[in-house]
């Protein structure tokens, strides 16, 4: 991995032949990459490997005119020719209207999110937890896949107006899927951590087999309107649909969930359960983000949702400037979390009469941006709940629901303790009513 | 190749400033004896160090790429950028299991070093190991192979390529269309292999992306709608912007969406339906390519994309639809997005029916994957999306054949009393093993008694694969064929993206389900 040193000096050597070329202003961004992963299935590794690149980015300005230009080679020569290729694009294209200076200096908190041993991967270490994990699919006579991965990158930036950043971040991420003999029975878990140390391996995998085997003959039941039980799995798998709606542009350019009639915005509506607040944090303990937004502000908590009201959007640097007010600092990452103590799932199928316990959702789409419909299936383990007790497994149904409406303060009726499944905190949420659609024959 | 060369280009042109300034971006895409025979010693040092630490095979792939994307809205040039990569990657097979190393730095002692990577992540893998890899057999090949193109969209000038996307926008702004907005990709791939078994091919592909998509708002209800255009990208060069009715289609997209926004929200129910091959390729790709990739069907895939409901042994017995379903998996089929003269372990091209007379006869395979069924060669199917990537199974062309008779839209719009006919891409989702699906399309329309009528919104069909291919009752003939694709196929993990196209005329579905997807 780079150091900081030697990432900048890539950058400024850049920034510098930028300059000679004619840029007027200019930003040089360098990620350096080192990722390591193996992944696994009917009980063998069937593709495990190692890469690293370097990716260097000019970005720059002649006469408010933009050009950008990449490669991932850091030798002197390559490096004049990525300004000299900018530049020349620069020159060629019509004035961006949306130009905004680049940033200047400015004081960034210490990366977190970095752990060095998750940086460096000791594969034979690897493949004695994958044996380790294999040997608890094989007790229980399941068949395991997974995929076990760790990345560490080194993100720096210089621009013409002397801003300098240089941020490193680790990520290891294990995921387990068991299957029965039988065919009828199928359980997932995950877990990441920007610490390969806080990942159990063997606890994911044992959670993947018990729904594996906790699954097996589920029994169909009628498609239509049912409580439900969103596992925190669950929720991260529809979570992003909302999240990436607070874009304040397209919601003031009126076409976005949180438009409103006559060129308004939802801005300041209590949309949501007084339950949940939805914030982004880079300093949270469990999910340390960038010091940075992409565009270089210095990152800070906040708040898109306060109980249940929509708090602030996310504004660029141009769309702020548009608007006469500062861009905003993140999100650059998002906590879903309980304004009220949490509720444990026990809790939550305990008070349940009747319906649908979810662990995991699978290809969610986008029906309708004006309401956030989205149509995706079950998998990997639904119970049917009954008088507080899990009753059976069920066949996998399709669902067409929308994200707005699963959280409104008549649909939440508990919200548990948020975890960690990256870029996201989410907890565990009791919903009056979720809408089914057909029943899936797939396991 | 371009009847053109880069001289004469140069100096005929309008680009002199850009073509000086900018030598590598050029001069790295030309031939260059003295680069080639660079990169034959990093793979032969790549490769003998593999052997020299025990592995019984070896491959490398040493890619240099290139991309130009320009995106804009109505009369605005958002971002121009362009993009280089080259590096390498070498698989390596030791005591039967598989390893692999991949770096930017394209040296013989880089490569030396990611052979001791390689070959030491391959024997940690091995312990775990119930079964050991074996190969398919496959000729040694020695060969050069370049897509078809024309003109070559790198030695275009920038200018061209904004006045056709200003010109296009221009053109879908008719009244009543908000936004409009499009981008352009070209992709250029600059492909050597070699392996332990003595193949070395050299290979370009030319791809050239365009896409767009009109929004209708209306600001008094909040209402808004839109058209997108994003399904034609091509292994063409910059001809196909030059001969393709862009135009024509903008401002179709334009009145279209107007009418959208209009238009009355879809009866739900049970229909007759007629997919156009704008929206039946995605769902030839989800419903037919995916459910017979053979690595699903093993449980590679089983803690990602999933399995599928086709089993390992089906091949031959299961019936996959109609009598009049016939797909064929093709990587030489012209235009097509998978279309390659060899796969990425050198495996030649070839066609191949998948399901005949509507039954499922054969898989998509590599050459690990062929003898798990009992088949001594490959079809060809390996692919990594970059050289940093781990080459695995990737779908090729997969094409609905159409009827040898000359059956036009009219035709099979003729006998339907209540029917929809479903263009564009839309939302589309599909469980885990292919059964369960729902496809939405981006221009929807009624059919009443065998004439085309108003237009429809939310409305998105429902169906289960084998259910679905059994109705069809109705393929289109030659003069209907159309290939669109997909250039964003996600598989893998770590993901991997993968470009595909699929040939189809517009078929018949018989009282298929129909959802109201505002009505919720």
């Amino acid at each position: 991995m780079l150091t900081r040193d030697e990432a900048l000096k890539i950058c400024e050597a850049v920034l510098e032949h930028a300059k000679a070329a004619g840029a007027d202003d200019a930003s040089v961004s360098l990620n350096n990459s080192v990722e390591s992963h193996a992944r696994f299935a009917d009980n063998r590794v069937t593709t495990s490997g190692r890469s690293e690149d370097v990716d260097i980015t000019a970005t720059v300005w002649v006469d408010r005119r933009r050009g950008a230009a990449t490669v991932n080679d850091t030798g002197a020569v390559a490096l004049e020719q990525l300004a000299a290729d900018a530049v020349a694009i620069a020159r060629l294209s019509p004035v961006q209207r949306e130009y905004v200076p680049t940033i200047g200096p400015l004081q960034y908190a210490e990366d977190r999110g970095y752990a060095a041993a998750t940086a460096t991967t000791d594969v034979t270490a690897r493949a004695r937890a994958l044996q380790a994990v294999l040997e608890v699919c094989r007790a229980q006579k399941v068949t395991g896949a997974g995929f076990h991965t760790t990345r560490a990158s080194a993100a720096a930036t210089a621009t013409a107006n002397g801003n300098r950043r240089y941020f490193r971040s680790t990520r290891a991420d294990f995921s387990v899927t068991a299957r029965t003999a039988d065919g009828t029975g199928s359980g997932y878990y995950s877990g990441d951590h920007f610490d390969l140390s806080r990942l159990d391996a063997q606890q994911i995998a044992t959670q993947a087999v018990n729904k594996a085997v906790r699954s097996r003959q589920p029994l169909p039941i009628e498609p239509g309107n049912y409580p439900v039980i969103l596992e925190p799995q669950a929720v991260s798998d529809v979570i992003g649909f909302l999240t990436a709606a607070f874009d304040a542009r397209t919601a003031e350019e009126g076409r976005s969930a949180f438009s409103a009639k006559d060129g308004k915005t939802r801005l300041g509506e209590t949309m949501f359960s007084e339950r949940l607040n939805l914030y982004s944090d880079p300093m949270h303990a469990e999910l340390p983000a960038s010091p940075a937004t992409d565009e270089g502000i210095p990152a800070a908590r906040l708040s898109l949702v306060r109980n249940g009201v929509i708090e602030n959007f996310r504004y660029n640097r141009f769309w702020a400037q548009e608007r006469k007010r500062d861009a905003t600092p993140g999100p650059v990452n998002y906590i879903l979390e309980s304004t009220q103590p949490p509720v444990s799932m026990d809790e939550m199928i305990k008070g349940m009469k009747r319906g649908l316990l979810i662990s995991r959702f699978w290809y969610v789409r986008l029906v309708d941006p004006r309401t956030l419909v989205l149509t995706g299936l079950t998998r990997d383990g639904l119970w049917w709940v009954e008088n507080g007790q899990i009753r059976n497994p069920v066949r996998n149904l399709r669902f067409n629901q929308s994200v707005l409406a699963m959280l409104t303060p008549w649909n939440v009726e508990a919200v548990g303790a948020s975890q960690r499944l990256a870029p996201y905190m989410v907890p565990p949420l009791k919903l009056a009513s979720f809408t089914f659609t057909s029943i899936s024959d797939a396991i | 190749m371009s009847p053109v060369s880069r001289r004469e280009f140069i100096y005929g042109s309008g680009v002199l400033l850009a073509a000086t300034c900018v030598p590598e971006w050029a001069s790295a895409f030309q031939p260059s004896p003295e680069r080639e025979a660079r990169r034959t010693e990093v793979a032969d040092a790549a490769l003998k160090a593999a052997a020299g630490l025990g592995a019984t095979y070896a491959d490398i792939r040493i890619n240099r790429y290139r991309r130009e994307s320009i995106s804009t809205r109505e009369q605005q040039v958002q971002n121009v950028s362009r993009s280089m990569s080259y590096g390498f990657g070498l698989r390596v097979l030791v005591n039967g299991a598989w390893g692999f190393a991949a770096s930017n730095v394209v040296e013989p002692a880089a490569a030396r070093a990611a052979a001791e990577q390689a070959v030491a992540i391959a024997k940690a893998n091995a312990m775990l190991a119930t079964r050991k890899v074996t190969l398919a057999e496959a000729d040694p090949v020695v060969a050069t192979w370049t897509s078809a193109f024309k003109k070559d969209p790198f030695e275009v000038p920038l200018e061209d390529k904004i006045a056709f996307l200003l010109k296009l926008n221009k053109t879908a702004l008719v009244p009543g269309v908000s936004f409009v907005t499009s981008q352009i990709l070209f992709a250029d791939e600059q492909k050597y292999f070699a392996s332990s078994e003595g193949s070395r091919i050299t290979q370009r592909l030319i791809r050239t992306y365009p896409q767009f998509q009109t929004t209708a708002t209306d600001r008094a209800s909040g209402d808004f709608q839109s058209r997108p255009v994003v399904d034609r990208a091509k292994l063409l060069g910059y001809e196909y912007v030059e001969e393709y009715p862009w135009l024509a289609d903008a401002e179709k997209a334009g009145h279209e969406v107007v009418e959208k926004l209009k238009s009355r929200p879809v009866a739900p129910g049970r229909y007759d339906i007629v997919v156009d091959p704008s929206q039946l390729f995605l769902a030839i790709h989800e419903s037919v390519g995916h459910s017979t990739e053979l690595d699903r069907a093993l449980g590679y895939e089983a803690n990602m994309a999933g399995t599928s409901f086709i089993k390992p042994a089906d091949a031959g017995r299961l019936r996959f639809g109609s009598n009049i379903v016939n797909l064929v998996g093709d990587r030489t089929q012209p235009g097509g997005l998978a279309t390659t003269g060899y796969d990425d372990e050198g495996v030649k091209s070839e066609a191949w029916h998948i399901v005949r007379d509507g039954m499922f006869v054969d898989w998509q395979t590599t050459r690990e994957l062929a003898p798990l069924v009992g088949q001594k060669r490959s079809h060809g199917c390996l692919h990594s999306d970059s050289w940093a990537s781990v080459p695995f199974p990737r779908m090729p062309n997969v094409s609905l054949q159409p009827a040898q008779q000359d059956i036009t839209l009219d035709n099979l719009f003729a006998d339907i009393k209540r029917g929809l006919f479903i263009e564009g891409r839309g939302v589309s989702s599909i469980d885990q093993q292919r059964y369960n699906f729902q496809f939405g399309g981006a221009i929807i329309r009624e059919i009443r008694d065998g004439k085309l009528g108003a237009m429809v919104k939310d409305a998105a069909y429902q169906s289960r694969t084998p259910d679905f291919w059994a109705s069809c009752d109705g393929v289109g003939g030659p003069a209907t064929y159309r290939l669109w694709g997909t250039a964003a196929d996600g598989k893998g993990e770590p993901g991997q993206t993968n470009q595909v196209s699929h040939g189809c005329p517009p078929a018949r579905f018989r009282n298929i389900t129909v959802l109201n997807t505002a009505a919720i």
